[in-house]
């Protein structure tokens, strides 16, 4: 059968002015317009939505703010601008050169330098300001300049350095992790929701050759490659992922072949009769299942096995318990409108139920999923600041606001350690929280006007 | 009705299924071992007699607890895969062996290997090292021992050379030793002749039937035996009947008062809607909503709890109440050190809560027979205590599902933070000393009451809303 060359892209993608004759609404009434405008009503989401911004800024910025390395300076008659050049070394591509290996960045008689406003990195020990030093108390620094404005910690290190890259932690734990998150939430949401009890049908060949090709598939790619994997991941991040691409390739693979064979095995009569797949009822009770599960628990006794803590390991596991909140609305949403009446019309010009889905059903569903990505993402960074702050998962060595906390926990009498870096979580969590409501009002239909 | 809590029930099972699955992947995978924990000195460092000694006691505690039996009812693994590994004793060399099986892909002749190399350490653990040959004892030891985490080809071969010089230029060691050690070194040149690196790519699968870990564990946890916590090696059902107490009374406590202050605050906040005072109220109610309750009770330890600042609670921790205290004295006692902890318990949901009646109040007064209701000339008080109150708990009902599990499992960072002998604090602690019974219980408890606690919601729901009816058909 083909396809109706009528164009059935939904109205508010790309609103053609004219449809067999209607006059369709101008293009400025659109619903993402309309959301839009509600949203700029609300003057506390939109400071949300600043301060959020601001602190993209923060963490983009974090090493510049904040950095023992000058930002630019002359040294034995060369200019060198060490603060960039770091990331070029951390990458392996560039080296330090001969003089400034394994330098003392604070002590470097320079000929002139562009320092950075905090002259501190979070791991730098200030030997001369141990044992926590209150921001008001007497410093032992040589000028203003050097001044621990957030004061110390136990062991001298800066606070106001630490809160600054935290920052950087904190989102990218919740960005990433909610990303992750996102992705399974669409995916399993949209598949329960658009296809329900009755919609998805295949034929009996492909179901058995799918199910019978992810055995091997799963052997091949990680069971026989488990050692590979092991020491990869012993290794570093990198190759870990590189020989993570080679199993996920090696198990689509066979998901290929097995399709192909299904090709060929539907000619056989018996074989093509499709059977009825019932995968909300297979997500939903999946999604009984994560939620019924201490999601906490579950991540402090996976955390505890890892034998190195790693932040990605963290983002990993808050993605993989976080899904549940956007299938269930991808889910919820996709119900109603795989019920309505273009839907019907695109099934009845004869596309298929993957089109209708990925061009015509989802991106009618990804209102909420924003909303719900906002509130995940306040989840997640307080997830991460709790398991800092428990001193679980998170390596002792990378700084957070979490971690700062803990060590209020070890000196009761710097306020200081408790007050920043608690507000800091505080003022996040809010920020996304206050997002997150703003767009509920702003895509509630019962507001408009 | 029945019909649907039948059906409700009868899901609970995949679902725990799972979540015991789950755990116990993770138990097995945990670094560390738990016999370890269980008898400090049983693996002794001594390689002598001692060292012999020590390890049978080590495998036969091995046995009591069901160690020596494989994990799960089968493995779908690789031909490679040493199918009878579970009976080596000792984690480390359960993992060389695992890499040397599958790097030369017969278990049959690294088994052998494994054997070879426990008769020779054997050997050298009953010669007594006297005399001359003391000190070639020792590098012989040292190197058996060395052998056991080796499983790359060059170093194997390093240290059976090493073994074969000092054999051969010490004369009684030489007597002693030497079929031992030619058995050995047959037995690895047997593993590089025969390897056949290609099995690991032939997948296989062992079938071990009933008797495995799993098995043993999960039926023994349905008859209500929870095992030996490792750490003090008290039953766990008596662990957690011992911290149970603390976290269920706390949290029931910090539910009934939340609930108590947030529905008339809730009210409060939706019939005054719009008036400076309700949103000042409202806008607080979120902060306070979003106030982490781990920094709140950081704040709340250091600034009351003596260090420079006010003194005015105890420190953190439950009180120290002497057995023997009148119960009017005990609880006099323990009141005023749980009066933090129920704050930070409390103001969190406290505000939740009064956010939704809040919302389900506003829903409900909009609504025509509320307007009905004033028209006829009730009073104001009459309208929303009697005629709106009732439809507008709806919401807050169904919250009592999700605040449920909670009771049980505890906050475990609250509790970390005061010091509450609870099941978080447990859990927490257990999950760092790798005790594993106890986490398996605390798990599947929590897992178990949430379902539960959803379900009781629902109902909860339906009693009260006859317009919902699960009898029907499926929604």
């Amino acid at each position: 059968m083909k396809a109706n060359p009528v164009d059935m892209t939904p109205w508010n993608s790309a609103p053609p002015e004219k449809l067999q004759g209607v006059v369709l609404p101008a293009r400025r009434f659109t619903y993402w317009k309309l959301v839009i405008r509600q949203f700029r009503k609300n003057r506390l989401a939109i400071w949300s939505l600043r301060f959020v911004i601001f602190l993209f800024v923060i963490a983009f910025l974090a090493d510049v703010l904040a950095n023992e390395k000058p930002l630019l300076c002359q040294y034995q008659g060369k200019v060198y601008a060490p603060v960039f050049r770091n990331y070029g070394v951390q990458l392996g591509l560039l080296r330090w050169p001969a003089p400034l290996v394994n330098a003392e960045w604070g002590t470097l008689a320079y000929d002139w330098a562009v320092h950075a406003p905090i002259p501190y990195q979070p791991q730098n020990l200030d030997k001369a300001n141990e044992h926590g030093v209150s921001p008001f108390a007497h410093q032992h620094v040589r000028s203003m300049r050097w001044r621990h404005w957030m004061g110390t910690d136990e062991l001298g290190r800066d606070v106001l350095a630490g809160m600054l890259h935290g920052t950087r932690v904190a989102l990218m734990v919740g960005i990433a992790s909610m990303g992750l998150a996102l992705i399974i939430g669409l995916l399993l949401g949209a598949l329960a929701g658009f296809f329900g009890d009755e919609g998805l049908r295949i034929s009996r060949a492909r179901l058995l050759l799918n199910v019978l090709s992810s055995f091997p598939a799963l052997f091949y790619a990680f069971g026989s490659r488990g050692y590979a994997l092991q020491d990869a991941l012993a290794d570093s991040v990198t190759s870990f992922l590189y020989q993570l691409f080679i199993s996920l390739g090696i198990f689509i693979g066979f998901g290929v072949i097995g399709n192909s064979l299904a090709v060929l095995f539907k000619r056989i009569p018996i074989l093509n009769k499709k059977v009825r797949v019932p995968i909300d009822l297979l997500i939903s009770r999946l999604i009984e299942i994560m939620v019924s599960i201490p999601i906490l628990f579950l991540i402090i006794s996976v955390s505890a096995i890892v034998t190195k803590p790693s932040l990605l390991i963290v983002m990993v596991l808050i993605g993989l318990t976080g899904w549940t909140g956007i299938a269930r609305l991808v889910r919820a949403e996709l119900l109603r409108i795989r019920h309505l009446e273009y839907i019907e019309a695109a099934r009845s010009l004869g596309f298929r139920e993957l089109r209708i889905l990925l061009r015509h059903a989802l991106p009618n569903a990804l209102t909420p999923v924003l909303i719900a990505f906002a509130f995940g993402v306040a989840g997640a960074i307080l997830t991460e600041s709790l398991l800092s702050f428990l001193g679980i998962g998170v390596p002792a060595e990378t700084i957070t606001w979490g971690s700062m906390l803990s060590m209020a926990r070890e000196t009761p009498s710097a306020w200081w350690l408790a007050l920043f870096p608690g507000f800091a979580i505080f003022l996040t969590v809010t920020t996304y929280n206050l997002l997150g409501e703003g767009l509920t009002d702003a895509m509630d239909p019962r507001k408009k006007n | 009705m029945l019909r649907y809590i039948f059906k409700r029930v009868l899901i609970f099972v995949p679902t725990l299924l799972v979540i015991s699955l789950l755990t116990f992947a993770i138990s097995v995978n945990a670094p560390g071992d738990p016999l370890e924990l269980l008898n400090k000195n049983s693996l002794g460092e001594g390689r002598s007699e001692d060292k012999l000694a020590s390890e049978k006691t080590y495998r036969e505690a091995r046995h009591t607890y069901g160690f020596d039996l494989p994990l799960f009812y089968f493995t779908i693994s690789s031909a490679a895969y040493p199918d009878t590994l579970y009976k080596v004793a000792d984690e480390s060399q359960r993992k060389t062996l695992e890499r040397l099986s599958w790097k030369y892909g017969d278990w049959n002749y690294v088994s052998n290997w494994y054997l070879q190399l426990r008769t020779l350490e054997v050997l050298t653990a009953r010669i007594p090292p006297v005399g001359a040959n003391a000190v070639s004892l020792n590098t012989v030891r040292n190197d058996v021992y060395q052998l056991y985490d080796q499983f790359e080809e060059r170093k194997i071969c390093f240290f059976l050379k090493e073994i074969s010089t000092v054999v051969s230029d010490s004369g009684s060691l030489h007597t002693l030793l030497l079929p031992a050690y030619q058995n050995l070194q047959q037995s690895f040149e047997d593993i590089q002749v025969h390897a056949t690196p290609y099995r690991k790519y032939v997948p296989a699968i062992s079938w071990y039937g009933t008797a495995n870990q799993y098995h043993r564990w999960l039926s023994r946890f349905l008859q209500g035996d929870f095992g030996i916590s490792y750490q003090d090696q008290r039953p766990v059902s008596s662990v957690i009947g011992d911290a149970l107490p603390w976290t269920a009374g706390i949290s029931l406590l910090s539910v009934i008062l939340a609930y108590l202050i947030a529905i008339p605050i809730g009210i409060h906040a939706a019939v005054n809607k719009g008036r400076l005072s309700e949103r000042i109220g409202t806008s607080s109610l979120f902060v306070l909503y979003s106030l982490p309750n781990f920094w709140i009770a950081t704040m709340l330890v250091i600034f009351l709890c003596g260090g420079d600042w006010l003194h005015v609670f105890p420190g953190p921790g439950a009180a120290p109440v002497p057995d023997d205290a009148s119960l009017l004295v005990k609880i006099g006692t323990t009141s005023y050190r749980l009066i933090l902890p129920l704050i930070c318990w409390t103001y969190g949901s406290l505000a939740f809560i009064s956010r939704q009646m809040r919302g389900g109040m506003l829903n409900v007064i909009s609504q025509d027979y509320i307007r009905t209701a004033r028209a006829k000339g009730l009073d104001e008080h009459t309208v929303i205590w009697k005629h709106a109150l009732r439809n507008s708990l709806l919401p807050v009902i169904t919250l009592f599902g999700e605040i449920f599990p909670l009771a049980v499992s505890g906050s475990v960072v609250l509790e970390h933070i005061f010091n509450i002998p609870g099941m978080g604090q447990l859990s927490y602690e257990a999950l760092f000393s790798k005790n594993y019974p106890v986490i398996f219980a605390v798990l599947l408890i929590t897992a178990f009451l949430t379902l539960l606690g959803n379900l009781v919601a629902d109902i909860g729901y339906a009693l009260v809303d006859p317009r919902i009816s699960y009898s029907g058909k499926k929604k």
